[in-house]
């Protein structure tokens, strides 16, 4: 909490209460401090704003705001959502995770041979494949804490390892997903991946808003949570002080890990197959929702609301984009723009002391 | 470690509890049957293109073939969309064309099978779905445009054997992505075509992916390894121009004679490359865009409901003399 600005203090009726965590903001200092907190937040709203408004209309009806399109947006971004979600924790401790994409269709073509060629049921492979990408995750996290090489490395020597695993395993094509009870055949229980809850929510867009509210609660209320930004914001102070950093390091790759397996089970269920080259390029997809949150990648600041909003306000995007037919290499140039504007405001705020 | 059990703990159990207290059901898809409905002439119609990926120039040249032949039809506007080869991003496409209320499909599949169910779901809401260059699986869809990557090796086989080496010689092959369908047709069907010939001898085969620079660098190597290699008959054109640059700079380009497969109508493209000489033939593996919008016409405009479910189109010789004017032919632009 930062102190009172005087000049605020001397503006404000006598009445006013001390200040309490949480309190509506009463000063111009604070209401421009939680614009900037809450930036993403605010952002989303604005993006969504502008879709209804600039969303075509097809037989009076608002497509944008149709039912089926809001869901086709949450089930579009729920992997890189997901994936986000393990990335925020560790961008939060300063580091970087590259090779959640390989992990991701590692874990798809994972989900796709234990299924159909080795013939085993949705919950040992759904185990298998979860503790697989918690493992490269972990090793990961293990050689940054061990050996102090820098994330950014390590995990982009896990992203070449885990391709050329997911090839190897895999033979190098897409391991195609067909259901039934007999050989060579998934359980077909596994496709209401992508079937939706009541016709309406669709299951990867559950998924995701869960574990995002998860993590955030994970995020506000735990020990855990206090090492994380403690270690982003001053590792050394962190360690004098008696944070287990290595631990934690370890913790946080090891749930980016868990996370892209687990986008990479649904990727497979969506798809209805296992391919060795799926989600190339999600880390970067992920970064950005991350980044448009309002995580700064310096660590020790951002939230995992601002995640969550970001990776929404990417899939607005994109949608709105797509109902306006914006050309594709437009979009790309649009989406850049986005980026840099999120990180120019997170620039902006000011520092108030 | 307690909290790091907390963390993974409280994920957990949101998962859990998400997914076990509700009861999912798999998406049935909508029975509209409106757009079948729609056909007639002197209407309005919005036509998805759905492409793979347009970094590949042959894709780009379908697009603009599409979109080129849609100009000709009166009422008809195209919108296309990019998947950059990811089959999440072309099932969002496709959802987001159904969304627009688009009145008919055209997709070129990155891949068959995870395409497949989104085509399904457009065209059980009565949607007419060309297919075209991949497939999708079942027959869920309204027709399927392709070339015939068979015939075309077999073309070029018939090529060699009758006008490029009627005497006989050493062919080297190269060929593209091992594995991928079309490289395997190709190298099928030039054996079948070159087999009224036994003088012609394949003395080696190597794949270069499908690009230009491994064509240079795998054509240098078998430069040392052949000495007297009298053709070169590579399964794209990228793959023949980097062969060409090889042999250049060894000083062989004017006795090796080469030969490509694609021939598109770009600056960069084969054609080109055959009008100034530097390659022999290539020979056309059509994009089935210009055919697409003429069946997109007849479903649409005419009211047809028995257009072929399968459309398989024929290839063309491009050697110098014709090299010109088929550029011009196929929509190239000068």
């Amino acid at each position: 909490m930062n102190p009172p600005n005087p000049t605020a203090v001397a503006e404000a009726p006598p009445e006013t209460p001390p200040r309490r965590p949480l309190r509506l903001p009463r000063d111009r200092h604070a209401i421009v401090d939680s614009f900037f907190r809450f930036q993403s937040l605010f952002g989303l709203v604005a993006v969504f704003l502008i879709a209804i408004a600039v969303s075509p209309v097809r037989n009076g009806e608002n497509v944008f705001l149709s039912s089926g399109n809001l869901a086709n947006i949450v089930r579009a971004v729920s992997e890189i959502g997901i994936i986000a979600v393990g990335m925020t924790f560790v961008i939060l401790i300063g580091g970087i995770d590259l090779s959640v994409g390989a992990v991701l269709g590692l874990a798809a073509v994972g989900s796709a041979t234990l299924m159909v060629n080795s013939g085993l049921g949705i919950l040992p492979t759904v185990l298998i494949v979860l503790f697989i990408g918690t493992a490269f995750g972990a090793t990961q996290g293990a050689i940054v804490a061990r050996l102090g090489i820098q994330s950014f490395i390590v995990t982009l020597a896990g992203l070449q390892a885990a391709r050329g695993i997911a090839r190897m395993w895999s033979g190098g094509l897409g391991i195609p997903i067909a259901y039934g009870d007999g050989p060579q055949e998934a359980p077909e229980a596994f496709s209401l991946l992508s079937g939706s809850i009541n016709g309406v929510l669709p299951v990867p867009a559950v998924l995701f808003l869960a574990i995002g509210v998860g993590a955030l609660l994970v995020l506000r209320s735990t020990a855990f949570a206090r090492h994380v930004y403690a270690i982003g914001g001053n590792e050394k102070a962190a360690r004098l002080s008696g944070v287990p950093v290595r631990r934690v390091r370890i913790t946080v790759f090891a749930i980016s890990g868990l996370l892209a397996a687990l986008a990479g089970i649904i990727h497979a269920g969506q798809l209805n197959q296992g391919s060795p080259n799926d989600g190339a390029g999600y880390e970067l997809d992920a970064i950005a929702a991350v980044v448009i949150g309002g995580t700064s990648l310096a660590g020790g600041s951002g939230s995992m609301g601002g995640t969550i909003a970001g990776a929404l306000l990417l899939g607005i995007l994109n949608n709105i984009l797509a109902l306006n037919n914006i050309d594709a290499n437009v979009q790309l140039v649009v989406k850049g723009l986005v980026i840099v504007a999120a990180a120019a405001l997170q620039k902006l705020r000011p520092r108030i002391a | 470690m307690r909290y790091a059990r907390r963390a993974v703990a409280i994920l957990a159990l949101t998962v859990l509890a998400t997914t076990s207290a509700c009861s999912i059901e798999k998406d049935e898809p909508g029975s509209g049957t409106d757009a079948s409905a729609k056909c007639g002439s002197g209407k309005d119609f919005l036509i998805g293109m759905s492409q793979a990926n347009n970094a590949e120039p042959y894709r780009q040249v379908m697009n603009d073939d599409v979109t080129n032949a849609a100009k000709d039809v009166p009422g008809f506007k195209v919108v296309v969309s990019d998947a950059a080869q990811d089959n999440s991003k072309q099932v969002a496409d496709v959802e987001n064309f159904l969304s627009q209320g688009i009145d008919l499909l055209i997709i070129s599949p990155n891949e068959a099978k995870p395409l497949t169910a989104v085509v399904k779901k457009a065209y059980d809401q009565g949607i007419p779905v060309i297919v075209l260059d991949r497939k999708v699986e079942g027959d869920a869809y309204t027709a399927f445009i392709g070339g015939d990557n068979v015939a075309i090796g077999r073309a070029a086989g018939e090529y060699y054997a009758k006008t490029l080496l009627p005497q006989g010689g050493k062919v080297v092959e190269i060929s593209g992505l091992p594995g991928s369908t079309p490289a395997a047709e190709r190298a099928q069907g030039f054996r079948e075509g070159i087999a009224s010939n036994p003088k012609i001898e394949i003395v080696a085969s190597q794949t270069a992916e499908w690009l230009r620079e491994k064509g240079q660098s795998v054509m240098d190597a078998m430069l040392k390894a052949q000495p007297d290699i009298d053709a070169v008959y590579a399964h794209n054109d990228p793959m023949a121009e980097g062969a060409y640059l090889a042999a250049k700079a060894a000083g062989k380009e004017s006795t090796i004679k080469f030969t490509g497969i694609d021939a598109l109508p770009v600056p960069s493209g084969g054609i080109k490359a055959v009008e100034q000489g530097r390659l022999q033939a290539t020979f056309q593996y059509p994009t089935g865009g210009r055919e697409a919008i003429d069946m997109a016409k007849k479903i649409l405009v005419d009211c047809a409901t028995d257009v072929p479910k399968t459309t398989t189109l024929g290839t063309m010789q491009i050697t110098k003399e014709n090299a010109a004017e088929a550029y011009t032919t196929l929509g190239g632009k000068q």
